[in-house]
């Protein structure tokens, strides 16, 4: 070990290698703490089976007719790809919580002073969290459809891809209001004003088709619904919106959010 | 090229960093050497954090510039953080990953093939005394151990110099002794380190080189030995047998500094350069004028007396206060 000779070799970051390095260490640490995995299907479970079981009692107790309110659907298969979208939303902001607890635990001064690109650092970390998310969200939908019906093999891949793209939402919107919150009390308020209003207005729990326009302006720049709608789509045949629109609507607002996020950690001193 | 690009790691110039109105730093300037340990000591507050931030290139600096390791801070971070290590004041791992994690993850951000990581870190885990736990969560380290294990994932890249804030701070004494024997192992093999501390020990055995920080200036600066020579000497108390002796005492010393007769007339004092030469040579002449010594002793002067005489003020008062030890553990205890 010659540290500090003279001419010594000075590596050089490369982008790839960071956000690999740092995607493994999320996936590391998502294998060390086993809890949170469990933590993150438990509320999802909680609403699926008190509320989807419970409203679903309540609508085949009208008849066939509730179902012309769900495009056909029953109202368990109307929710349950909302449900997979919920549990990868949730695990996304997760992500974002990291960040907070990073900077409470010190790590985040080890990521600030390395040489490499702070977009691979940033990116290389939500690939992790979003690739854990995806196992969350794969084991709630292998549950959910064994409830409401089974979609085709094809059909959950292509749900699960669309639940991967709410999971990047998330991440991104996650680390920008982290990266933008001193303390972990502070993000947990801001993502319960953000997070709830999403979830009721993104369709998952009823149509929004019915809705007061000004509710469903908002839901229209909300992109759970678009998420939603996507997966409800692939899954069961039943859109609100055309598809493509959908998928537009959501790589836009992925988009602009991981780029917004990815600006402002590049932007990012300690003072 | 001029000499001082070669010869000098960090040149900082009339550095200034003001937060909310408060001026953190107010103009620091100092040179560190190839190859040289060089301490930044001055009590809590006195702007040395402040000082490693912009360094390392986390805090942007008011005015006044920076070059390290050939690159100027604030136009080239990026740069600067290819070339150097850094050991912050809290700690700055992952505690779910085991240290071999740590490590591999802290290579391969710095562009380090896999070969050369686990190359580095058997040896550097050795260095640091931590081989045999590897494998093991930080969870389970001790605060001492986590710190020499920083120690080791900064090295990993094989830095122009090594940032260290506070390295010992809120450790048990212990703990303590371990981090300066591997600071001592870095010594000899010429890794260039920068610190700071506020232990004034810590300062005098380690450094090469000393500026001591307070309220946002350089007070003063050089080598242990320089600063202390600032106070004016050791002072050496001969005891002599009897008043008579003492008197005798007295002449011989006044040959060699400043000397009077304190307590009950039978103890001399002396200031004077040197002591530890100095006495053998004062026993000498007093055996052969027939004066006789029962007891001496002698006191060097230490860097908080150097620190006294600049601000009136002890670097003692802040050492080993509940406030580092607090600092520390509440840390750990939420990591």
């Amino acid at each position: 070990m010659e540290a500090g000779g003279k001419g010594a070799a000075v590596a050089e970051p490369s982008w790839l290698a960071a956000f690999a390095a740092m995607a493994l260490r999320q996936l590391l640490r998502f294998k060390a703490a086993k809890s949170r995995v469990i933590n993150s299907l438990v509320f999802p479970l909680i609403w699926l089976v008190f509320f989807g079981l419970g409203w679903s009692a309540a609508f085949n107790f009208l008849g066939p007719m509730s179902r012309s309110l769900f495009g056909g659907l029953t109202y368990l298969q109307f929710l349950a790809p909302g449900i997979v979208i919920m549990t990868v939303f949730m695990a996304g902001f997760g992500s974002g919580l990291g960040l907070i607890w990073d900077r409470e635990f010190g790590y985040f001064k080890e990521i600030l002073v390395a040489p490499a690109p702070r977009s691979a650092l940033l990116l290389g970390r939500i690939a992790g969290d979003s690739l854990a998310a995806l196992l969350q969200g794969l084991i709630m939908a292998v549950l959910v459809t064994v409830l409401a019906g089974w979609p085709g093999v094809w059909g959950l891949l292509a749900g699960l891809a669309a639940a991967y793209v709410a999971t990047l939402t998330s991440a991104g919107l996650g680390a920008l209001i982290a990266l933008s919150m001193r303390s972990p009390e502070g993000f947990q308020l801001v993502i319960n004003l953000v997070i709830l209003p999403m979830l009721f207005i993104s369709g998952a729990f009823y149509p929004i088709d019915p809705l007061p326009a000004w509710l469903k302006a908002l839901a229209y720049i909300n992109p759970l619904y678009y998420a939603v709608d996507l997966a409800r789509g692939v899954m069961y045949g039943v859109y609100s919106t055309p598809p493509l629109l959908d998928a537009l609507g959501l790589a836009l607002v992925t988009a602009g959010a991981l780029g917004l996020a990815v600006a402002k950690f590049s932007r990012t001193y300690i003072a | 090229m001029g000499r001082g690009a070669e010869d000098y790691v960090i040149v900082a110039e009339g550095l200034r960093k003001r937060y909310d109105g408060v001026e953190a730093l107010r103009g620091v300037s100092f040179r560190v050497r190839r190859g040289e340990v060089f301490g930044l000591l001055g009590p809590n507050g006195a702007g040395k954090t402040t000082t490693v931030g912009i360094l390392v290139t986390l805090v942007k600096p008011s005015g006044g510039r920076a070059v390290v390791a050939g690159h100027d801070v604030a136009r080239e971070p990026w740069e600067v953080r290819k070339r150097i290590g850094v050991v912050f004041q809290e700690p700055t791992v992952d505690r779910d990953l085991t240290a071999w994690q740590n490590l591999y993850v802290h290579g391969r951000i710095y562009g380090l093939p896999r070969r050369v990581i686990e190359e580095r870190s058997r040896e550097l885990m050795e260095l640091v005394g931590l081989e045999k736990a590897m494998h093991r969560p930080l969870r389970s380290y001790s605060g001492g151990m986590i710190r020499r294990f920083e120690i080791a994932r900064a090295l990993l890249t094989e830095p122009m110099v090594l940032f260290m804030d506070e390295p010992t701070v809120g450790l048990d004494p212990q703990a303590r002794a371990k981090v300066w024997e591997v600071i001592e192992e870095l010594k000899k093999r010429g890794v260039t380190v920068f610190l700071t501390t506020h232990y004034m020990e810590e300062a005098e055995r380690l450094c090469d080189h000393i500026a001591i920080i307070d309220h946002g200036r350089i007070i003063a600066e050089g080598s242990p030995e320089e600063l202390k020579s600032m106070v004016g000497g050791d002072t050496l108390y001969l005891v002599a047998e009897t008043r008579l002796d003492a008197e005798k005492l007295l002449r011989i010393a006044s040959g060699y500094g400043e000397a009077r007769i304190a307590e009950d007339g039978r103890v001399v004092v002396l200031v004077a350069r040197d002591a530890p030469r100095l006495l053998p040579r004062i026993l000498e002449e007093a055996r052969a004028v027939g004066a006789r010594i029962v007891e001496t002793r002698y006191v060097r002067p230490t860097l908080n007396d150097v620190f006294l005489m600049l601000t009136g003020r002890s670097l003692r008062d802040e050492e080993g206060g509940w406030r580092d030890w607090a600092r520390l553990h509440l840390h750990a205890r939420r990591g």
